[in-house]
């Protein structure tokens, strides 16, 4: 979708990125005293939650940059660490968890980089090895058109070896990127799904051939490559689709460039159901076999996450057996089902992607978790 | 201006004169409309259909378009704007619902629900909650598995009731309304869910095989989800507690009990009665 109203935040008017921007899209801007009144502005839209990925709010970040990822104890996470950028999406998948989580959704970016950057400084400082990420509230690579910042990020991140970033997109907007030197220390990843979910649930996306040709760029650029099967969306003849997916994928990418491939079911908070039926009324999605999970999500029934993510799993293996698959929220059962181990008889799955960031990034081994 | 049912009677009883009032010129629409309604709402309660009707008609002369809040209030009518928005739909649903609702098969609640859908399936499923005079959480139970079993098949709440066993379960001579509405539940709940309920099935199987008694309880987590079993052991007296630690000894060695615990990936399946 493309931006059709620009605020800014009075107290950052003046900033240069704020002003950069502002040139880039090339939209008149209204600067505002109070985030309310962009809020009340999208509050009155008949389709709030549309409208929202229309209007561009400039500001800044009061609260912290860096966020552990939100997971939850009854399933295994990451321990992904995200970098806030800014929040929302301008492209519309149904399924986009976005949609319920902020009240009212609104495209949010933040120009008080000199904050962030402090942050950072200290994070990197830091003797553990980090992974981080900005593609948790938002698609890391939307920004790209408007702003340098991936390029700035890619460009620091090389310059110091204990933390890796991982830009997670749906889109093709690595231009601006290929020259960097990134020194391995920035990991391009890409969402995938099948043709099918592609076209019915992720409006305003790449198609599956543009990412993997992006992402046969990346890797070219000497960028190391992740993939992400996440929502894999369980239906009629899917794990078929998925394995063609995954052919592509390795006849696009060859299996040593590739960090990690990670693996997750959808699972959605209940907010969203009434959201998806009412914005998306064609869509199948929320009809799926869908029990209420221990963290309150609803996800599939066990046993068909684990039959499809074990036949996801062997396809990836099969191309690529030293590339290192794991499970986004999964409990140790499902790994066993589908990988055929648990991450604690691995050291844990924070370990396992240290690990494959020092194999693949160049990062110092000695300050990686034990 | 009222009394239209009451002339009608008269008629034919024959007569050709009745004593009538006649409203003073000028008296406007709404005014007409206020006496109508206040001669039905202040002799006895309306019903909902009646109350829909009442709001309805003081929305269609009301200057502006909306009655003074006051108005209704002195008629008897709800003034909640919700409420009333909500009431004011049910006179315009298919005779077939606003005869649920007065017959007290379909709460108000349900009634703003299906009136929502599409007249076919709002009908069917009236017709069903006449037959089953179920409540509430049932029928909000049926209407949303059936919806959603619609939606994700791309066909019509109509089509998934009018299925053969669905027909079949409905007509069926043998079953009272209470056996009716478990069966349809069982029968929409499998539609809706079918790798579930059949793992639930093949559970429910292997545990029957494992003879456990009445004294030994088997539960699995909820939805299969977690991976805790729990098992409830009841006594009163040491011996039945040895006999229970013998049929636990035996419960551990038998082979169903291993399926039962290892089975989740397959759904339990391939281990039907023999």
């Amino acid at each position: 979708m493309k931006i059709a109203a620009l605020y800014i935040d009075a107290r950052v008017a003046d900033r240069p990125d704020a002003q950069r921007i502002c040139r880039r899209l090339g939209v008149p801007a209204k600067t505002v005293a109070d985030a309310d009144e962009v809020y009340a502005d999208v509050a009155a839209a008949e389709d709030p939650i549309g409208s929202g990925k229309q209007v561009l709010f400039l500001t800044r970040n009061k609260g912290a940059f860096l966020k552990e990822c939100p997971g939850t104890r009854h399933y295994t996470c990451c321990g992904y660490r995200i970098l806030h950028i800014g929040s929302y999406c301008t492209m519309d998948c149904s399924y986009c968890i976005l949609q319920a989580y902020f009240h009212p959704p609104v495209l949010q970016y933040y120009v008080n980089h000199e904050d962030m950057a402090n942050e950072l400084e200290r994070c990197l400082s830091e003797p553990d090895i980090h992974r981080i990420g900005t593609g948790e509230f938002t698609d890391s690579l939307i920004w790209e058109p408007w702003t340098d910042l991936s390029r700035t990020l890619a460009q620091r991140f090389a310059r110091q070896d204990r933390a890796v970033l991982e830009l997670k997109t749906k889109t093709v907007n690595i231009d601006g990127l290929l020259d960097v030197a990134h020194g391995r220390k920035t990991i391009l990843a890409w969402s995938l799904n099948t043709e099918q979910v592609i076209r019915s649930e992720e409006r305003g996306t790449a198609s599956l051939d543009a990412r993997l040709r992006a992402a046969a760029r990346g890797a070219h650029a000497g960028y190391p490559i992740a993939f992400h099967f996440d929502p894999v969306v369980i239906g009629e003849g899917c794990e078929e689709d998925y394995r063609q997916v995954v052919e592509r994928l390795f006849a696009a990418v060859p299996p040593e460039r590739i960090v990690w491939i990670s693996l997750g079911a959808f699972r959605f908070m209940p907010d969203l159901k009434p959201v998806v039926q009412r914005r998306f009324p064609d869509s199948r999605i929320v009809y799926g076999e869908f029990i209420a999970g221990l963290d309150g999500k609803a996800r599939y029934f066990k046993p068909l996450r684990m039959k499809v993510l074990r036949s996801l799993a062997q396809a990836i293996l099969g191309h690529a057996p030293q590339t290192c698959v794991y499970l986004c929220m999964e409990d140790d059962e499902v790994w066993r089902h589908a990988l055929g181990f648990t991450p604690a008889e691995r050291g844990g799955l924070a370990r396992m992607l240290d690990e494959a960031a020092v194999r693949h990034c160049g990062l110092n081994a000695g300050s990686c978790r034990r | 201006m009222s009394g239209f049912r009451r002339v009608d009677a008269c008629r034919r009883l024959g007569w050709e004169a009745v004593p009538a009032r006649v409203l003073e010129a000028p008296a406007t629409m709404y005014a007409c409309a206020l006496k109508s309604v206040g001669e039905n709402s202040l002799e006895r309660p309306l019903n909902l259909i009646e109350t829909s009707r009442a709001l309805r008609l003081l929305d269609r002369h009301a200057p502006g378009g909306t009655p003074p809040p006051e108005d209704a209030s002195a008629l008897g009518l709800p003034t909640h704007a919700g409420l009333t928005a909500r009431l004011k739909t049910l006179c315009r649903m298919p005779e077939e619902v606003q005869a649920a609702v007065l017959d007290e098969t379909l709460s108000f609640a349900m009634a703003c629900e299906i009136g929502q859908l599409e007249e076919g399936p709002a009908v069917a499923f009236a017709r069903l909650f006449r037959r089953l005079k179920t409540g509430l959480n049932k029928q909000r139970e049926i209407v949303t598995l059936v919806s959603e079993i619609a939606c994700r098949d791309g066909i019509d709440s109509t089509a998934v009731l009018s299925e053969p066993e669905m027909i079949r379960v409905q007509d069926a001579e043998d079953l009272d309304r209470s056996q009716k509405t478990q069966s349809i539940r069982r029968l929409v709940r499998r539609r809706r869910f079918p790798v579930l309920t059949a793992a639930e099935d093949h559970f429910h199987a292997l545990r029957r095989r494992l003879k456990l008694g009445a004294n030994l309880q088997l539960a699995p987590p909820r939805d299969f989800e977690g991976t805790r079993y729990t098992l409830t052991l009841s006594f009163e007296r040491l011996e039945e507690v040895e006999r229970l630690r013998a049929q636990l000894d035996a419960l551990v060695r038998h082979p169903d009990f291993k399926a039962l615990l290892t089975g989740k990936g397959r759904g339990f399946a391939g281990t039907t009665d023999p």
